[in-house]
């Protein structure tokens, strides 16, 4: 998750880097000192063990893609927190619906948790390999011989249709939601609850 | 302890399609009981709010039967691959149909799901029929414990089976009205109007139905496993579901007669019970009857998990199904009585 291919005390988190597994190192990192043994154990000097004291046959299958994965994620959520945060701010101060670029970057903001969900999702499911269950049960082993490689295929189109027409559906109807707008009734009664 | 957890099983899966059924019920006599898209809204706001939670214990009876019968469940799910994914896009189309079919206000795009609501549904009381039919059949377990199904083969009950045959699809379609005819006697319970008379008369015709065909299927059952027949007579539980068909159909009857709505439901709740109280009853211990091997089948005690995985799920398994029953009683109340479309506004569900 971290690209952290050598152990060491006083490790950091990596703002900034690219994994270069065939080197064994984090290509062009910016880190934060300390922060990643902070994180683990509590204590800035904390030792954290890397890669390199693994055998690679239990590495993650790939490391670019969790690592990135995770990355993409934590940095999201950093950003929806920071937004939130300002948000609340304004919205505090009684500002928030005449700042038109906080509601551009709000509104833009959209499809992001959803990135950030599936991003975690792809951690989760990247860092857990080559175990099933963790020390007992490899991936490879896990998989039921009767089933064909052409039943898992039809199985995996029909969910991707099914998914794309639900993706659709979801389109259409929020599409459809917005076009219509607020209603005026709950819009004035948010107002009068709000005023 | 083995035998207790197989009761456990069977009683969640007894209670998912008693409350299930009613769903796929009131699914496939959408069209016939309700003619108006205001009639039709009365029967998506009967099981609207309640279908979600019925699911609940599909859900339930799939992890107590990974915690408790592991190794059934992998030779299982492997085998019956095809057969379980029709079955959860049948569901994920149900609940858009139900989800999605109140937005918008146009009888195009009612009719349309509507459509994709009455489908599915039929879909699933076929299937889960299907599914009883080859659990009581058997399926084709090699030595090792594996198995996989082609949907058919030769229509034949013996050796390499595929999932339809002829005793497959007759339990189908017994499956099929049995549910109708539950579906109908609870949209007799909640609805009012013409949708409540016309529901009142397919209750009357389909319970009808369902009793030459459960003669047949008893027949049926006897010749495809004669193995059965002398098992069951022995175990008591087996006495115990046909006591209360007797006891429920007749309850059922006297509400039908009586217009007691609720007493009628209530004996249809019971009819559903018994019958599969019966049928899992008469095939235990065998979980997965081999069709080409009796010595391959997998028995409840060859199939469960070790003595101390069972401790562990005793110990965990009456909280859950507490707090599931809890949750049933409170929907219960809060859903109760006959629907109003006014109260439960379409597009929310």
């Amino acid at each position: 998750m971290e690209g952290k291919f050598v152990g060491g005390p006083d490790a950091g988190v990596a703002m900034i880097g690219q994994p270069n597994v065939a080197a064994r190192r984090l290509d062009n990192p910016i880190e934060m000192p300390g922060a990643l043994s902070f994180l683990a154990y509590g204590h800035f000097g904390s030792y954290v063990h890397g890669l390199d004291e693994f055998p690679t046959n239990v590495w993650p299958d790939n490391i670019e893609i969790l690592y990135y994965s995770f990355h993409l994620m934590i940095t999201l959520g950093t950003i929806f927190i920071v937004l939130m945060a300002y948000a609340n701010f304004e919205g505090w101060r009684g500002r928030l619906e005449s700042n038109t670029l906080l509601l551009w970057v709000l509104m833009l903001a959209l499809p992001f948790p959803y990135i950030a969900n599936t991003l975690g999702w792809m951690t989760a499911e990247l860092g857990r390999q080559p175990w099933l269950v963790y020390g007992l049960f490899h991936t490879s082993d896990g998989y039921s011989k009767v089933v064909s490689g052409g039943d898992t295929l039809f199985t995996l189109i029909g969910f991707a249709g099914l998914y794309f027409v639900l993706g659709l559906l979801f389109l259409y109807l929020v599409g459809r939601e917005i076009a219509i707008g607020p209603d005026h009734e709950s819009a004035e009664r948010e107002a009068t609850v709000i005023g | 302890m083995v035998a207790m957890w197989y009761a456990i099983v069977s009683l969640m899966l007894i209670i998912y399609v008693v409350l299930d059924g009613r769903n796929f019920g009131a699914g496939m006599l959408h069209w016939l009981v309700a003619r108006t898209p205001e009639e039709r809204r009365q029967v998506i706001a009967a099981i609207g709010p309640l279908w979600s939670w019925h699911e609940v214990w599909l859900v339930g009876f799939g992890g107590t039967l990974l915690a408790v019968f592991p190794r059934l469940m992998a030779s299982a799910f492997a085998g019956y691959y095809l057969a379980l994914f029709l079955i959860l896009w049948s569901l994920i189309l149900r609940g858009i149909s139900i989800e999605v079919g109140g937005h918008i206000d146009d009888r195009m795009w009612q009719g349309f799901w509507d459509f994709v609501f009455v489908f599915s549904n039929c879909l699933l009381a076929v299937l889960f029929g299907a599914a009883a039919g080859n659990v009581a059949r058997g399926v084709p377990v090699d030595a090792d414990g594996n198995f996989s199904m082609a949907f058919f083969t030769n229509f034949s009950v013996r050796g390499q089976v595929g999932l339809l045959d002829w005793y497959t699809i007759s339990i189908a379609i017994f499956a099929a009205t049995v549910l109708a005819a539950h579906g109908a006697t609870y949209l007799t319970l909640k609805t009012e109007g013409p949708v409540h008379d016309r529901s009142s008369k397919y209750a009357t015709y389909l319970w009808a139905a369902a009793v030459p065909l459960f003669l047949a299927i008893s027949v049926e059952s006897s010749a495809v496993r004669h193995d059965v027949v002398g098992r069951a007579i022995h175990n008591p539980f087996c006495w115990l579901g046909v006591f209360v068909i007797l006891i429920a159909a007749g309850i059922m009857i006297s509400g039908l007669k009586a217009r007691h709505e609720m007493r009628a439901f209530l004996g249809s709740n019971f009819i559903l019970a018994g019958l599969l109280t019966t049928g899992g009853a008469a095939i235990f211990p065998v979980m997965l009857y081999s069709t080409l091997a009796p010595e391959n089948s997998m028995t409840a005690y060859s199939a469960a998990a070790g003595e101390q995985s069972l401790r562990l799920a005793s110990f965990w398994w009456p909280a859950a199904f507490a707090l599931a029953i809890a949750y049933f009683v409170f929907i219960s109340r809060r859903y109760a009585g006959k629907v109003s479309v006014k109260r439960d506004t379409q597009g929310y569900y």
